[in-house]
């Protein structure tokens, strides 16, 4: 068998450059007790981490790339997309991020901050791309992008590459430790909402729901099988005011059967706030309609 | 016979150090490693184990068990809220050799899960379910419910076809994992 004999070294001074090239992307932001997690230099000033593993508060401290620690404030997170925001207090330069799409099989290297003004590298490939999917928190997320890359716990939040140098977007964990991307399409859509408002408008009635089956009596003439029992309402919502209580079967809003979890994610978008919506509800053992307007999202 | 498991006899009573900061917490890591069969010994004592919980323990510490930290250098490593039977099973493992790491995330960022495709549960099995959490028999589900022993069989068999499950307890765990996945706030 005979090849190029230069070509894995040529492949590997390949990833290589990309990955040194990648080193002021990355910052580390400190956890305390030498723990550290990565953030994506997004813009001069702007970093965007992963919200699930950013712990609470409104102060942070950054290692920029070349080492030197750098103040931050928290300028908006997001649950339902898994993106935060951290503002520095000093400018770092921005590397250019330049989208591209995920193709499956595809090499991808991904990118973690060391905590020294390093970076570390991560090299696999795109394991499956499908279409747009919606948190459990109800975010919209652009592609599905599935890693086959381990990823330690201080490496998450980092940018991932294709091998033309382009952005697919940031890393995450998913369940069972999966290690996901959210896609650049999203965090393009995502950032400069956090940026501007530190949240993202959704609609919102203020109820806690579990799906539940429709009890046979009354399934003719609800003509569905499933609806979502209300299990809390936060006081003074949209629904409280409605008189919505814990118990009640929602089977639809505005004609949208509520068991349809994504449809129902896509219409409390940021045009359905101030919107009148009809409730339709089971209640002791009845079928009633009632109407609220849907409100903006409180920040979680 | 390898050192490690010459090292180790079974039944021996391991000397565990307790590192925290919470009072309340060491009072009650201290009862489960009594209730192990294991001795709590001092930190400036030999110990064959320390149980970090939160914080480090000093430098120099050689078998650690962390609750809630990670650190690649321990030698185990188990959540925060991990119970008495982990931390016994976490003890003895890492004190004969092995490396202990609970299952990361299993909670990461997820997609939301439409509620077909599997059998969803009434108003009246929540209720029935609710009950057996609070460990209640059948007659007093009945009781409290205000239905007869026999409806209050027929709705427990119907939970356990529906979660899967043999018995109540099992019942009640799948549907407390199946609740986490499943409530959205809207």
């Amino acid at each position: 068998m005979s090849f190029p004999p230069d070509v894995l070294g040529q492949l590997s001074n390949a990833i290589s450059a990309r990955a040194e090239a990648a080193k002021n992307a990355v910052v580390a932001v400190h956890l305390g007790e030498g723990r550290h997690l990565t953030g994506m230099v997004w813009q001069s000033g702007v970093v965007v981490v992963s919200e699930q593993s950013l712990p609470r508060g409104d102060e942070f401290e950054l290692v920029a790339p070349g080492g030197s620690t750098v103040a931050a404030k928290l300028s908006g997170r997001d649950a339902s997309t898994n993106i935060a925001i951290l503002k520095t207090a000093d400018a770092i330069a921005a590397p250019a991020l330049a989208a591209a799409e995920a193709h499956m099989g595809a090499l991808a290297l991904a990118i973690g901050a060391d905590g020294e003004g390093g970076a570390s590298a991560r090299l696999g490939v795109v394991n499956l791309v499908g279409g747009e999917w919606h948190s459990r928190r109800g975010g919209l997320i652009d592609r599905r992008i599935v890693l086959d890359i381990d990823l330690a716990h201080r490496e998450e939040g980092g940018p991932v590459f294709d091998t033309a140098g382009g952005c697919l977007g940031m890393s995450t964990f998913g369940p069972r430790g999966q290690v996901i991307v959210i896609p650049h399409a999203t965090l393009t859509r995502v950032v400069p909402q956090l940026v501007k408002d530190g949240h993202v408008a959704r609609g919102w009635l203020g109820v806690a729901l579990q799906a539940v089956a429709v009890p046979d009596a009354l399934r003719e003439s609800a003509d569905q099988s499933g609806g979502m029992m209300v299990m809390s309402v936060v006081e003074h919502g949209p629904a409280a005011q409605a008189g919505i209580v814990a118990g009640d079967i929602i089977l639809s809003v505005d004609g949208i059967s509520a068991h349809r979890l994504r449809k129902i994610a896509r219409y409390f978008g940021a045009d359905s706030i101030g919107r009148k919506a009809d409730i339709r509800l089971i209640r002791s053992g009845a079928i009633i309609t009632v109407q609220t307007t849907i409100a903006e999202r409180r920040t979680a | 016979m390898s050192e490690v498991a010459s090292d180790i006899a079974f039944a021996r009573r391991l000397r565990v150090a307790v590192h925290t900061d919470d009072p309340l917490r060491r009072t009650a890591f201290c009862k489960i490693i009594a209730e192990a069969g294991h001795t709590v010994v001092d930190m400036q004592d030999e110990a064959d184990i320390v149980l970090a919980d939160g914080s480090r323990p000093p430098e120099g510490a050689r078998s650690v068990v962390g609750l809630g930290i990670m650190d690649e250098r321990f030698r185990g490593a188990l959540p925060r809220e991990a119970d008495a039977r982990q931390i016994d099973a976490a003890i003895r493992a890492v004190a004969a050799g092995l490396i202990v790491r609970a299952p990361v995330r299993e909670n990461g960022f997820g997609a939301m899960r439409e509620s077909e495709g599997h059998a969803l549960l009434t108003p009246r099995e929540l209720e029935v379910l609710a009950a057996l959490a609070e460990g209640m028999t059948n007659k007093a589900i009945a009781r409290r419910l205000d239905i007869s022993l026999h409806t209050v069989k027929f709705h427990v068999e119907s939970l356990f076809r529906k979660l899967g499950a043999r018995t109540r307890t099992e019942a009640v765990a799948k549907a407390a994992e199946r609740r986490r996945s499943e409530i959205i706030m809207l």
